[in-house]
């Protein structure tokens, strides 16, 4: 089958009950770039990257990974494909009855056939270069909620994987944090040509490393193009998320009644 | 008139799936080729469950035992039947209080321990974590918690009704005098193996089934939210209670109803 990404969305469409998250959303993540999905909240950033992980299926259409459709794979070739791809979840998701040694070693000890000093010096050397080696012996509550997310990046890229999905890696993080992450993102990337999917509504952190950006919005794709293009955009749903308009085609309400019929004791 | 037909019958449906659903977790957990490595997850989960749980059986059954012992006191010596005080306890006990109270407060000790860890372990990405690591969180975090539940209830029960056997002579034999001989000679000879220790820890097999099985079923299965884990917390407790009183009395019927 033709495609032009390692990871190719087709037609795809997801529902949450009545509402619409997907219909027909195509877009393509190129091999060895950084690509940043984005879009207001609620528009299914997240949902999107548990579709490429195949922790969700798509009610309609395919996710191709590596070229294969991620819904017509067994449980153990999704395993074997997941072996192959690192995931940063926004929490960090590291196992708390873990020290940050354990955790960077738990996905080694499970697939990896290693000795025990290739496995402590490529732990260490994980660290390393989110520069927390020394703090290899601490336990996850002991860590800032930085210093969790560098070690779950840690983990994430243990095992060396060809893609790494990012859940909003700059949410909630100091100033100091995020350019430490985003150096850490763009280094990762360069250094261990990964393919570095983004998803974020960070627009000025996420614009500053990614190669391409997939702007969603109302269930489908807005815009897909590099981020200085964006900037430069005329479209005014890109225009208005891209510079934080409050007003614009993209609603800031909920949808409601008009508010003077909400409202009590007014005349109408 | 029609709409409240509806409304129970849609009900009924939700629950009904909701059974089956937890039955498919639960085979999909336990029905799995046993490891050497899954060995340490197993005792590390034998100590959380069981031997954690160890104390607060050990009063209960020390005071339950006390209890079982003055009220037996009281009501057999006005008959002058004082000496089947140990007897009274005996059966009590290992029948029926043992497996029910022990089972009521491993639902409240672990199980809703059990609930609590998941739902947190869901709410915090660690279950789609090791998902993603290619690890099923069924075999890792369910199927030993699982079995460690149904092991260290019978043993607990068992303990519980030693603990409470004691409590019984405390209070019958050491302090209002009951001959010690009485005590024990009268149980060992009313007591029996098949009928009355054997069928408690039956009893005891089927409420660690139940109280595991819900508890995890709803840690699993909760709203990752601070509100969906309180609540499956507290359904956990409900639930496995009320399970355990409605199925104690359909055993009781089983095992000793032939004799009504």
């Amino acid at each position: 089958m033709a495609t032009n990404g390692i990871i190719n969305i087709r037609n795809v469409s997801f529902y949450r009950g009545d509402r619409v998250i997907f219909e027909n959303l195509n877009c393509a993540i190129a091999a060895g770039k950084i690509t940043a999905i984005m879009g207001p909240s609620g528009t299914g950033k997240t949902t999107l990257l548990r579709l490429i992980g195949g922790q969700l299926q798509p009610h309609k259409g395919q996710v191709l990974l590596f070229d294969q459709d991620i819904a017509r794979l067994n449980r153990k070739q999704l395993n074997h494909l997941r072996a192959r791809m690192g995931v940063l979840f926004q929490s960090g998701a590291l196992f708390t009855d873990l020290s940050v040694f354990e955790n960077v070693a738990f996905p080694l000890r499970e697939h990896m056939n290693l000795s025990a000093d290739e496995l402590y010096n490529r732990v260490l050397l994980k660290l390393e270069a989110v520069g927390l080696r020394g703090a290899r012996d601490l336990m996850p509550s002991q860590l800032s909620g930085g210093m969790a997310r560098r070690v779950a990046l840690a983990r994430a890229v243990a095992m060396e994987p060809e893609i790494i999905l990012y859940d909003e890696p700059f949410a909630g993080q100091d100033p100091i944090a995020m350019a430490v992450l985003q150096r850490l993102i763009k280094g990762l990337n360069s250094q261990m040509q990964l393919t570095s999917v983004l998803v974020s509504h960070d627009i000025a952190e996420a614009c500053a490393i990614a190669d391409q950006v997939i702007l969603l919005g109302e269930g489908r794709v807005l815009a897909q193009d590099s981020p200085a293009a964006l900037q430069a955009s005329a479209d005014p749903a890109v225009k208005q998320f891209i510079h934080g308009e409050a007003d614009g085609v993209i609603p800031f309400h909920f949808p409601a009644l008009p508010l003077q019929e909400e409202l009590r004791g007014q005349s109408k | 008139m029609i709409n409240l037909i509806a409304d129970l019958g849609a009900g009924l449906l939700t629950r009904l799936v909701q059974i089956g659903q937890a039955l498919l977790m639960l085979l999909q957990a336990i029905f799995v080729q046993p490891k050497a490595s899954s060995l340490p997850r197993l005792m590390q989960q034998l100590f959380v469950v069981g031997v954690q749980s160890l104390i607060i059986m050990l009063v209960s059954a020390l005071f339950i035992g006390m209890v079982l012992g003055l009220q037996g006191y009281t009501l057999l010596s006005a008959y002058g039947s004082e000496q089947a005080v140990g007897q009274m306890v005996a059966l009590t006990l290992v029948r029926e209080l043992s497996p029910v109270v022990a089972a009521l407060l491993f639902a409240g000790r672990a199980g809703s321990a059990l609930t609590a860890e998941i739902g947190l372990m869901k709410a915090t990405e660690q279950l789609a974590s090791l998902e993603m690591f290619g690890i099923d969180p069924l075999h890792r975090i369910v199927a030993p918690r699982f079995w460690a539940g149904m092991i260290s209830l019978p043993l607990l029960v068992a303990i519980f009704s030693l603990v409470g056997i004691y409590g019984g002579h405390l209070v019958a034999v050491d302090w209002l005098g009951v001959y010690s001989g009485s005590y024990w000679g009268n149980m060992q000879q009313a007591v029996d193996f098949n009928e009355d220790v054997l069928n408690g820890m039956i009893k005891a097999l089927v409420f660690a089934f139940l109280i595991s099985w819900i508890a995890l079923y709803q840690g699993y299965s909760c709203v990752p939210t601070s509100q969906g884990i309180s609540a499956a917390t507290t359904r956990t407790v409900v639930y496995s209670s009320l399970a355990i009183l409605g199925f104690d009395f359909i055993l009781t019927a089983l095992m000793f109803g032939g004799a009504v």
